[in-house]
């Protein structure tokens, strides 16, 4: 990046810089927008609500993702075994009360994940292997206390999660206040700054006297935060919890963050980018939808977005560097 | 004594008008020197006299400005290390290119074009013994991984590899800096029997006694020209120290006298780092700057790592200010106020995708944030007033790291530990490597200014004339062990011989 | 027994013992042995839980199951061997099993062609962003995984297509040899045919090298770009290959078996002594973690256990793998040591 000549900048963290990267996805949108004015009941507002309530779900776990890919850990493969998890946790704890059994369904995802985190960041683990014993352990202990039946709720204390306020879930706006959330972590706290220098350099993090193994670990939980809050929608939206409640919620929330512009390596990326790649999926899924596209070509299409974005993010940041 | 040199021969390898320069730096001078087949020749030199750059166009990894080099009497293309592999030059860096994953057979057959597509073992085998035999190695076997192997051993297979791929010319850079002395002679003997089979031979290394022992001829560079070439019979250490550093070397100004209100010190006692450091006792007084002079090696890079809290192994005590310092974790020396600038600001420094603020301010983000949020205008003050300190210019603050020279890198780095009051201690490893001479001035005075604020300065280093700028004492090592301390009554040839070649102090 | 003779069996015997003292001390031959053996145990017993005897049928099934999975583990197993992870060839694998249905109803082996054929492309394509582009592999893989089973799913709007083929279906689940079947034969045949390539030829020698140090190698001489190029290809041949031959003796293709055939592949692998990190691994290895695994779900099958109990011993021998491979870990443990010693006293050697 050049230097600007002349009197201090701004400060530095919330300066925008248009880049390469930026330009071609503001192409994408582009191109969108006018394949949307050409389709039927695209730029209507029962359509945006659809897009925004379609992303929210995977769009909440996938700020958590965030994090933990900016703090270098990359991926976890055990998040939709942990979701079903908590939501059956959840489901069977109505008769506590509403906040009682979010909070437990809380805990038990933070706990779940934060011990995930705790082995990444104190041994060094690998990621990918961890989360998947840990998709193992978690899995097998749900259909142990179930007993591979489905959770029914006795009492249905959820039923405000399933409103929607101004004709938007409410999961939308816990998307969107956890966006605000994770972008204030992340620019203005202590442990946000260290996430990116984490993942940046974890050998001169460690070295620079930098609590690493916390760090990880406070990622993680913060993950695991998320992808409880999406059990509690998702069972609410169910109404009932099996093990396979979580689907495809492990790949969907990678490439949410992934399709945002965020490096695999560490080091860079933000919550906002994290929601365009979540609605930017969405809409490309609603407009093949619209214009009568069957899901295996939407999946197609989420799939070739990912890879150009990635691709263009790669190219990018090695040009970037001497 | 080793081979006798060819006389009346054509050289098999001749160098000449070599000639490269960075960024309008001259880097080498019009070097040109001759090696016969079967000659051991040696290349000395202090630091930033060229040995590293004339070892890189030789090896295909740099192309000169001009100049040519002539193998076997026709003009040499080395492009890449491969073109230069295939002419026939083979360097064995100190960055092994030997893979630990594979047995030795495989090593010696990596990268071998002649090898068949389909590996005949026995055969194989059975030329990888001679081979093996060759360097001295007869007692590994070709099944063997080679991560069993020692660094020595490592290295010995590397010169194998070189020998069996039919190398007219072996460069070794600096192969016995880690190694025992018995993985040393038998490096020693390798080399001998592959300049027996009339090869040329390359030699580049600090330590003189074993210049004079194994080569036949030393050339010496200074400030990137040749200085002389001469045969290894005619000189002694002393003298190849005089044509290495030129006129009269510098003599120690007397130390400072350290400020009697400063009274807290980093006191080190026995420390240790298996393999690496033997019994280690320093008293480093706030206010100075003790120099550790040694060569890569020789320990003291690992009393700094080891204080620092990267060696998981280092035993020992450490106090800083009448308070312990935990040896075993970096996040524990650091909470006990010693911060580390490392030799390798690359990978183990420096956050180069991130802005300089952001490496500025890496580790003092709790004394800008109250309960874990940052301070609103905090950041930008802190960050110019570094930048200062630093000696950074306040407009590169928002660019990336990487975008920096070398030298503006370092005083980064530098200046990241510099300006904290929770930092008692300072530690660097080759403070201005890589560094021009505008930014090497500018690191000094930093440290001198933080020594006089009161914080113990521990720097090591292998350029003479730092070590007798800075260092109020300066202690000399060699082999993981203390060789001599001076404050003051040293010289620049005393430095060099203690860490050459010097006697083991008692 | 003469006073000569005792002195050289006993120096033979010696030499044997360092063999195989060497043998055990590599992970990628301990970790599948002792997997292997702890899960054919347990399959020894199964008698005893299930009330029935063992037969030659249930070796079959296991053999099925080996064969089910264990082209795509071998296809994942090289490319971590080179020390990249290609998540793709789960997709390729459902996709090659949907193109291989689809084009394949007349000729069963057009089928398989065309599907082997698109394998080798994509895996061409994979193998060229991560060499050529140096892109990590993880996200690109994961990006085409996701394409891949979309394109599946469009190709059969989203259900299950069926294979009319019949002759071909029970050619190839007709039991060869009492216990073999074609698709077992030929995944055994598979794994032989990468043993010998990765261990005897100079191919084999470049891909390991490449996986184990990629700057080391690349200073050798070894053209690590068409290497990665050549793998990713044959990669993605073997698992479209796989789910060729799963489609054809399923009789049906589906679009979107789910994460499950990649994790058990990747479980086969760690299992197998492969590491994740790269430059470690052995087909047989790899084959002997692919037998545990294909035993551990005949155990499911036959016992009737709760599949809880596989999850959570998968679950425990990850761990463990995952704690041998920690540096951390490693670290910590030193870091014990040392203290220990200094506690011993400052002058203690």
């Amino acid at each position: 990046m050049t230097a600007a000549e002349g009197p201090v900048p701004a400060e530095p963290a919330r300066r925008i810089q248009p880049d390469a990267l930026d330009i071609g996805i503001a192409a994408v949108v582009v191109a969108l927008v006018v394949a949307g004015a050409l389709t039927d009941r695209f730029f209507s507002l029962a359509n945006a609500r659809a897009i925004l309530a379609a992303a929210a779900s995977t769009g909440i776990t996938a700020i958590g993702a965030t994090l933990v890919m900016i703090a270098g850990s990359a991926v976890s493969l055990a998040v939709a075994q942990t979701a079903s998890v908590v939501a059956m946790v959840f489901l069977a704890t109505q008769q506590l009360g509403l906040a009682a059994a979010i909070l437990l369904g809380l805990l038990c995802g933070v706990a779940i994940t934060a011990l995930q985190g705790a082995v990444v960041g104190f041994w060094a683990a690998n990621p990918i292997v961890t989360t998947i014993a840990a998709g193992f352990a978690v899995g097998g202990i749900a259909t142990w206390i179930s007993g591979g039946t489905t959770v029914y709720p006795r009492v249905a204390a959820f039923d405000g999660l399933n409103s929607t306020p101004l004709g938007l879930p409410l999961a939308v706006y816990v998307l969107l206040a956890l966006t605000a959330l994770a972008q204030w972590v992340l620019r203005r706290t202590t442990v946000g700054k260290r996430l990116y220098l984490l993942g940046e350099n974890p050998a001169a993090a460690r070295a620079a006297g930098l609590p690493v193994a916390w760090v990880t670990v406070a990622a993680w939980a913060f993950f695991g935060a998320c992808i409880a809050l999406t059990g509690v929608f998702l069972a609410a939206f169910n109404t009932s919890a099996t093990a396979g409640l979580g689907g495809t919620l492990s790949l969907d929330a990678i490439a949410a963050v992934l399709a945002g512009g965020t490096a695999i390596g560490g080091g860079h990326g933000s919550a906002l980018r994290t929601l365009g790649g979540a609605v930017l999926i969405s809409v490309i899924s609603d407009l093949l939808l619209l214009r009568g596209f069957s899901t295996g070509i939407q999946l197609l299409a989420k799939g070739l977005l990912v890879l150009f974005v990635v691709i263009a993010v790669h190219v990018r940041s090695a040009r970037g560097r001497r | 004594m080793s081979a006798a040199a060819p006389d009346g021969q054509p050289p098999l390898v001749s160098v000449e008008g070599l000639t490269r320069s960075f960024g309008g730096v001259p880097a080498v001078r019009a070097v040109s020197f001759a090696v016969g087949a079967g000659e051991i020749h040696a290349l000395c030199g202090h630091n930033g006299a060229g040995k590293s750059t004339v070892v890189k166009m030789l090896s295909g990894q740099l192309a000169p400005d001009s100049g040519r080099v002539v193998i076997g009497g026709r003009p040499a293309e080395l492009g890449s290390r491969q073109a230069a592999q295939r002419l026939g030059v083979a360097l064995v860096d100190q960055e092994l290119s030997v893979v630990p994953a594979l047995t030795v057979l495989d090593n010696l057959l990596l990268g071998d074009v002649t090898a068949p597509l389909v590996s005949r073992r026995r055969a194989a085998a059975a030329r990888c013994r001679r081979v093996l035999s060759d360097v001295g190695l007869d007692r590994l076997r070709p099944e063997q991984p080679l991560a069993e192997l020692s660094i020595g051993e490592r290295q010995l297979v590397e010169i194998a590899r070189a020998l069996s791929q039919n190398a007219r010319l072996v460069i070794l850079d600096e192969p016995t800096a880690t190694l025992s002395d018995a993985e040393a002679g038998h490096v020693f003997a390798a080399i001998r029997r592959v300049a027996a089979r009339g090869c040329a031979v390359i030699y580049v290394s600090h330590r003189l006694a074993e210049v004079l022992e194994l080569c036949d001829t030393v050339t010496v560079l200074r400030d990137g020209r040749r200085i002389a070439t001469t045969p290894a019979s005619e000189l002694t250490v002393d003298g190849l120290i005089v044509q290495m550093l030129g006129e009269a070397p510098r003599r120690l100004t007397a130390g400072r006298e350290p400020d009697p209100r400063l009274t807290h010190a980093l006191r080190i006692e026995h420390l240790r780092v298996p393999g690496r450091l033997a019994d280690f006792t320093l008293t480093a007084p706030a206010g100075r700057i003790c120099a550790l002079a040694g060569q890569l090696g020789s320990g003291a890079s690992d009393v700094l790592r080891a204080l620092a809290g990267l060696h998981p192994q280092a035993t020992g005590r450490a106090e800083l200010r009448g308070r312990p310092v935990p040896l075993r974790t970096p996040a524990g020396a650091a909470r006990a106020g010693v911060a580390i600038a490392t030799n390798d600001r690359k990978s183990e420094g420096l956050f180069l995708g991130q802005s300089v603020a952001a490496n500025l301010l890496a580790t003092r983000l709790p004394a800008l944030a109250t309960a874990g949020v940052l301070r609103a205008r905090g950041e930008q003050r802190a960050a110019r007033s570094l930048a200062g300190l630093a000696g950074v210019p306040d407009r590169r603050l928002s660019d990336l790291v990487s975008t920096l020279s070398g030298g503006n890198q370092q005083k980064v780095f530098v200046g990241r530990c510099l300006g904290r009051d929770d930092v008692f201690a300072l530690l660097l490893d080759e403070p201005t490597r890589g560094v021009d001479i505008g930014g090497r001035a500018a690191i000094h005075q930093m440290l001198r200014s933080a020594a006089d604020a009161g914080l113990a300065v521990l720097f090591a280093s292998t350029e003479l004339e730092e070590l007798l700028e800075l260092g109020d004492v300066i202690v000399t090592m060699r082999e993981g062990r203390v060789i001599a301390r001076y404050e003051g009554g040293a010289d620049g040839a005393a430095l060099m011989r203690d860490m050459t070649h010097g006697d083991r102090a008692a | 027994m003469s006073a000569g003779q005792a002195p050289a069996g006993q120096a033979r015997r010696r030499a044997g013992l360092a063999a195989a003292g060497r043998l055990t001390s590599r992970p990628e031959i301990l970790v599948p042995a002792v997997s292997l053996l702890l899960v054919l145990a347990a399959f020894l017993c199964t008698p005893l839980v299930s009330g029935n005897g063992l037969t030659a049928f249930d070796l079959f099934n296991t053999l099925q199951g080996l064969a089910q999975l264990g082209l795509l583990a071998l296809g994942l197993g090289i490319t971590m061997i080179a020390g990249e992870f290609d998540l793709s060839v789960a997709g390729t694998y459902a996709a090659g099993g949907m193109i291989a249905v689809q084009a394949g109803q007349s000729s069963a082996v057009l089928g398989v062609l065309a599907a082997v054929g698109a394998g080798a492309a994509i895996g061409a394509a994979q193998g060229g962003l991560v060499a050529a582009v140096r892109i990590p592999s993880l996200p690109v893989t994961l990006a085409t995984y996701i394409a891949l089973l979309g394109l599946a799913s469009a190709m059969s709007g989203g259900l299950s297509v069926t294979y009319a083929n019949t002759a071909a279906t029970l050619a190839l689940d007709r039991p060869v040899a009492v216990i073999f079947s074609l698709p077992s034969l030929i995944t055994l045949a598979a794994f032989a045919i990468a043993a010998l390539v990765l261990g005897g030829t100079r191919l084999g020698r470049e891909v390991r090298a490449v996986g184990g140090d990629r700057r080391a190698s690349r200073v050798a001489g070894v053209r690590v770009e068409r290497t990665l190029v050549g793998l990713f290809t044959a990669s993605g041949a073997l698992a479209a290959l796989g789910g060729a031959l799963l489609s054809y003796s399923r009789a049906s293709a589906n679009p979107d078996p789910g994460l499950q055939p990649l994790i058990l592949a990747t479980v086969a692998c760690l299992v197998g002594g492969v590491s994740l990190a790269g430059g470690r691994g052995l087909p047989a290895g790899l084959l002997a973690g692919l037998l545990a695994v294909a035993l551990l779900g005949q155990i499911d099958a036959m016992t009737a256990l709760p599949d809880y109990y596989t999850e959570l011993l998968y679950a425990a021998l990850l761990l463990v793998i995952v704690a041998v491979d920690a540096p951390g870990l490693r670290r910590g443990l030193d870091r014990l040591r040392a203290g220990a010693a200094n506690r011993r006293g400052p002058l203690a050697r």
